[in-house]
């Protein structure tokens, strides 16, 4: 164990360097952390969960080793370590501080819209990889994305817990949808919001309006069909949002590869849409005056 | 919303936790969230302008919606206290005045002992007088910005988020419509449309504010 790196409410990360002098990040989760024992067997049991399926999917961070002191009080797992903020993979112990999507969004403000469909799409498959294991996030946010040798991977899985357990509050404040956190529906949700945050530079509690300058370029052409995919993921009304994480990585991976075709489909469903509705008024007009004119019918025979 | 109403809101976050605990009895802990979201600008505002400090402005909107959520029975029963505006304002302009009793001396080389820092009582040029017409006015330009903006915050909560993206950039930018349209990827249609139902929604919105403490007395 070389130095503390970070440290959270229920415990603290060490910088680490193996006996093959590989450096790894260590979670030191303490039970008097919190108020009683629940919440704390519940993030081991989260743990337990997580561990074996972190090391199958790219986009998670891998859990390589958890240990348990009953007798101390606390549990650690080891982690993959995230690339430095500046030198990227190449660590230097007394200056390194990871590399997270939060401080890049802090440095940068606003990034590339190619760059944001890219991690979207990796981060939305990784979430769906989560949800096929039966698992939840619950604190999908820009400082818990982090970047291993340049590939962003979901991290922080404290608050990971089993899909079964339901709704919760728990989460960060602007990122956890109005009907609360704990489902697959608000991890899309959190996903959306740090698209919307890290595209636009805004935070996200000025959801949804979009940034200042919106000029003719092609990145704001892109930006605009990009929010209509964010738009979905944070939809207030559930069922006409993104139903799995899956549904949305494809939407992404449609940006990536053809744009052209996405946004002619999007422009389709609008029209699909006022068809709908003009072909609803015109049946409805037909229908009224079909009645109407059986009505007259009838009082011209008596 | 600006940057900095968006950060402003974020500092207020403790400030309302806090406060919600201190509601945490009353069964309508919801209601009270909404009555801060809906009030804590305008009181905030205000007591910034009557010149005190972020901290003590922060300490009178928790005072002020806690005498409000202690009275607020009083108040519906009472004809006797008149508007919930003007009650309202009543009661922030009183916890504005105890911020300025609580003030220590601040004039240099002044040996003042502790006793006499706690009892000292602001100087009258310090306490903003109730029946100042500038702070009334100030107040009256408060309240309608801040219905129009809290009326806004709760449209926005419900309206379909493109249709807010339209009205954001037509209404409230001062975008030509056109311009909306070809930037959204929209029909003008849809730009009017959008912007017709949110200022028809605003202006109901507001209604319903202006009634909601007064329509039951």
């Amino acid at each position: 164990m070389l130095r503390p790196i970070g440290r959270g409410s229920s415990g603290e990360v060490w910088l680490a360097r193996n006996a093959l002098g590989t450096y790894r990040a260590v979670k030191i989760v303490r039970e008097k952390a919190f108020k009683n024992r629940r919440p704390f067997e519940r993030e081991f049991n989260g743990i337990l969960k997580f561990e074996p399926v972190s090391r199958s999917h790219d986009g998670l961070v891998d859990i390589l080793q958890v240990g348990r002191n009953e007798a101390a009080g606390y549990f650690y797992c080891v982690m993959e370590l995230a690339d430095d903020v500046v030198t990227s993979s190449n660590i230097h112990p007394q200056t390194y501080s990871p590399r997270t999507l939060g401080q890049d969004k802090d440095r940068l403000k606003r990034l590339p819209v190619a760059e944001c469909v890219r991690l979207g799409a990796a981060i939305a498959s990784a979430l769906g990889f989560l949800h096929k294991n039966g698992l939840i996030h619950r604190d999908i946010k820009p400082s818990n994305i982090i970047f291993v040798n340049g590939i962003p991977k979901l991290a922080d899985i404290g608050l990971v817990t089993d899909a079964s357990e339901g709704r919760s509050f728990v989460g960060t404040e602007g990122f956890i949808p109005p009907e609360g956190s704990g489902t697959i529906r608000a991890d899309i949700y959190a996903l959306g919001k740090v698209l919307y945050e890290i595209s636009t530079g805004k935070d996200r509690n000025e959801y949804p309006a979009l940034p200042e300058l919106l000029d003719n370029h092609a990145e704001t052409r892109d930006l605009i069909l990009l929010n209509k995919i964010i738009l979905k993921a944070c939809r207030v009304k559930t069922w006409e949002g993104y139903q799995t994480a899956e549904e949305m990585m494809l939407a992404l991976l449609a940006f990536q590869f053809d744009k052209e075709a996405l946004r002619k489909r999007e422009a389709s469903q609008f029209l699909s849409k006022v068809f709908a509705i003009v072909g609803a008024i015109v049946a409805l007009g037909i229908f009224i005056g079909i009645i109407w004119r059986l009505i007259q019918l009838m009082k011209a025979s008596d | 919303m600006s940057q900095t109403m968006t950060s402003q809101t974020e500092d207020f976050i403790p400030t309302r936790y806090s406060l919600l605990s201190r509601l945490q009895n009353r069964d309508d802990k919801d209601s009270w969230k909404d009555f801060f979201d809906t009030y804590w600008r305008l009181i905030y505002s205000i007591a910034l302008r009557s010149g005190l400090t972020e901290d003590e402005a922060q300490d009178v909107v928790q005072e002020t919606i806690i005498c409000v959520a202690k009275d607020i029975d009083k108040f519906k029963r009472d004809r006797m206290f008149g508007s919930f505006k003007g009650w309202l304002r009543n009661l922030t302009r009183w916890r504005i005045t105890d911020q300025l009793r609580k003030r220590k001396p601040r004039a240099a080389g002044k040996n003042v002992s502790p006793a006499e820092e706690n009892t000292r009582l602001p100087e009258t040029s310090e306490i903003p007088d109730p029946a100042d017409d500038g702070l009334e006015k100030i107040w009256d330009e408060e309240w309608q910005t801040n219905l129009m903006d809290a009326a806004l915050e709760r449209v926005k909560r419900r309206v379909k988020e493109e249709h807010y993206q339209m009205f954001d950039l037509n209404v409230i930018r001062q975008w030509p419509a056109n311009k909306v349209a070809k930037t959204l990827e929209v029909s003008v249609a849809q730009v009017y449309l959008a912007k017709y139902r949110i200022l028809m929604l605003i202006k109901r919105e507001v209604r319903l504010l202006e009634k909601q403490w007064d329509g039951s007395k």
